[in-house]
């Protein structure tokens, strides 16, 4: 067993682990609260424009923030097109019909990354913030700005987009046209229009969660696209409603799996497997709030 | 009436099954003879992920549940039929039996959450599994004549999974497959055209309905898991005897999700679909290389088709592609026709 004072330099790692979880996690629990669709290319999306980003730096000129600011914008185009293209297409679909759409997307992106950057080992997106680190007080360790402008985005995403869907006209328009499609629009509510802006904001929150992703992670293509997978599980346990509990579920996840990690001896199995943290939590969670099943009888959806 | 509509669907049947019967026989004859030991290989691959392909689809199909761990369970079955390989001198199709069984427990446990679970929720607890399944491989790789419970004793072991003696050769292993193969496409069949097959389909349609209709669900929901899980173990054994050696890397969480593209694309409502989707996931991206492309052209490939299916045709390549025809057919047949009468086409 760790002592308490090994364990608390791991409490910063696993709070800026638990922050990148919920930048994912939040991300997709806000789009399918907007618009019913569950955005299984969210990693990739944002591991597109990361990509962009360092080839603009690496391969041309252009100043660096141009290319950050690149990533953004495409990992917006592209969510938006999809969205625009696919979300009124399959909008009368079953959830989960939507989601598997989301993964062509994925599919699609994870072939060209692979096809155009594949064959290039040691890929490295630096950002200005990550040389700047905060040594922090009573022995946490040390941090630095991405790792905390990753946690304070996460929350200010996640605090921003609660009160945005609860206060405002086109958020309430949103939760009512990811209820029931069909009576928002006979309510005289523009839906392909709100639903275009909730995949805009969607591709804006893409493309600043690939670059800090890229950056904390590693720029990966397998780890970026499928990371989204550990991050579902944050976003699973808020049953993709909650954007708080996504965001507490993230910490926890974060902390449980950083602090898994100085274990070693009798208990070596739990740090070894301490990556799986996200899917035990998940899997547990789902059966736990789902023991009292009720039958329904709903609309039959194709 | 009713007798000579009994005897047309039998001669419909009787012709189909001569058809199915005729095709057979060419692969297991002709595709040896006229191809390299390579592409022999490959269509082994083939005919092994087809049966994954079938997992899934039956589960998606015809059940309504999908499951993104195939793979992971392919890798499964892999790992028990090579455990067991170097544990015991039993014969090959009690390992497969036996890799199938263990797969088929595993696959039940995982699916267990779809007694209280549904849809996308479903779906997404499979992901995490095989993500869950894919990390303990990485962790301890597969056996390789080791000691111990994991039986591997690092990389570099010159160790490999044993063939059935009756099929040594890469040949004959491959007709192996084939056989083995079909045998498991025609239990799915009996169980499709049987009392499950019926059971699934209420549970698609209508679960409260099913219920009301006096279905086990429970029963029937975990035999589909099991099932779609026993034939993927199997074919996880078979990869296992045509690899040899297996690694963690050929198990990936992604492959899951491009499994599920394939068995869309050829089609969940037609045990064709399953071998579309095999002939797809394996023989494409071989295909593009050997034309000196990349193989990451299919996995694009892929994606635009699961949006093809999704929006334009549900059914997949094994419905299409017959319409398809048909309608081309008849497009010909009234060109021909009005060209015959001197009319101008």
């Amino acid at each position: 067993m760790p002592s308490l004072e090994f364990s608390k330099l791991f409490v910063v790692t696993g709070l800026a682990l638990g922050g990148v979880y919920a930048l994912s996690g939040v991300g997709i629990v806000v789009l399918y609260r907007a618009t019913g669709v569950l955005n299984l290319a969210f990693g990739a999306i944002g591991a597109l424009g990361a990509f962009i980003s360092w080839e603009l730096v690496n391969n041309t000129g252009v100043p660096d923030w141009i290319a950050y600011l690149a990533c953004v914008a495409v990992a917006t185009a592209v969510t938006f097109t999809y969205g625009v293209i696919f979300g009124p297409l399959l909008a009368a679909r079953d959830p989960l019909v939507k989601a598997i759409g989301t993964l062509g997307l994925a599919l699609i992106l994870l072939g060209t990354m692979s096809w155009k950057w594949g064959q290039i080992a040691g890929l490295s997106l630096p950002l200005p913030t990550t040389t700047r680190s905060y040594t922090l007080p009573n022995g946490f360790g040390v941090v630095n700005w991405t790792q905390i402008i990753g946690i304070s985005f996460g929350i200010a995403v996640t605090a921003g987009t609660a009160v945005f869907l609860r206060a405002t006209k086109l958020g309430t328009a949103m939760r009512a046209l990811a209820d029931d499609r069909e009576i928002t629009a006979t309510l005289g509510v523009p839906v392909r229009r709100v639903e275009a802006v909730a995949w805009l904001g969607s591709g804006l929150m893409c493309g600043i969660s690939g670059l800090l992703l890229s950056n904390l992670l590693g720029l990966d293509i397998v780890t970026l696209t499928f990371f989204v997978i550990s991050a579902l599980a944050a976003a699973l346990i808020a049953r993709l409603r909650s954007l708080w509990i996504t965001l507490a579920a993230a910490m926890v996840i974060g902390l449980v799996t950083a602090l898994l990690t100085p274990f070693s001896g009798d208990f070596q199995t739990l740090s070894d497997f301490r990556t799986m943290t996200p899917f035990v939590l998940a899997i547990v969670a789902l059966l736990w709030l789902g023991r009292h099943r009720t039958v329904t009888v709903t609309r039959t959806a194709r | 009436m009713p007798g000579s509509w009994a005897a047309s669907i039998r001669r419909g049947t009787l012709v189909r099954a001569t058809v199915i019967a005729a095709l057979l026989l060419v692969v297991l004859l002709a595709v040896p003879a006229v191809t390299s030991v390579y592409w022999l290989k490959v269509s082994t691959s083939v005919a092994i992920y087809s049966l994954a392909a079938l997992g899934a689809g039956l589960l998606y199909g015809r059940v309504g549940m999908v499951s993104l761990c195939q793979i992971a369970l392919l890798g499964v079955g892999g790992w028990v039929m090579l455990r067991l390989g170097y544990a015991t001198s039993l014969p090959f199709p009690i390992l497969l039996i036996a890799a199938g069984v263990i797969t088929g427990c595993i696959g039940t446990l995982i699916g267990l959450p779809a007694l209280r679970l549904s849809g996308l929720y479903l779906a997404l607890i499979t992901l995490m599994a095989a993500a869950a399944i894919t990390l303990v491989f990485s962790k301890h790789d597969f056996p390789n004549g080791g000691p111990g419970f994991w039986g591997a004793e690092g990389i570099g072991g010159t160790n490999v999974q044993r063939r059935p003696s009756i099929a040594e050769s890469d040949t004959a292993y491959f007709r192996y497959t084939v056989i083995a193969a079909t045998i498991l496409f025609l239990l799915a069949l009996l169980h499709v055209s049987s009392k499950p097959g019926r059971a699934w389909a209420a549970i698609r349609e209508s679960e409260p309905a099913a219920l009301a209709a006096g279905v086990n669900v429970t029963v029937y929901k975990l035999w589909a898991f099991a099932l779609a899980s026993f034939m993927t173990g199997v074919a996880g054994g078979l990869l296992a005897g045509s690899v040899g050696v297996l690694a963690n890397s050929g198990f990936p969480t992604s492959d899951s999700l491009t499994l599920l593209a394939v068995t869309l694309m050829g089609g969940i409502y037609s045990l064709w679909g399953a071998v579309i989707a095999g002939i797809l996931f394996k023989l494409l991206p071989a295909l593009l290389q050997d034309w000196g492309l990349s193989s990451d052209i299919a996995t694009i490939l892929f994606g635009v088709g699961v949006l093809q299916v999704l929006v334009t045709a549900p059914a997949g390549l094994a419905a299409q592609v017959p319409k398809d025809l048909a309608n081309l057919g008849r497009l010909i047949g009234r060109l021909f026709r009005r060209d015959v009468r001197g009319q101008p086409t």
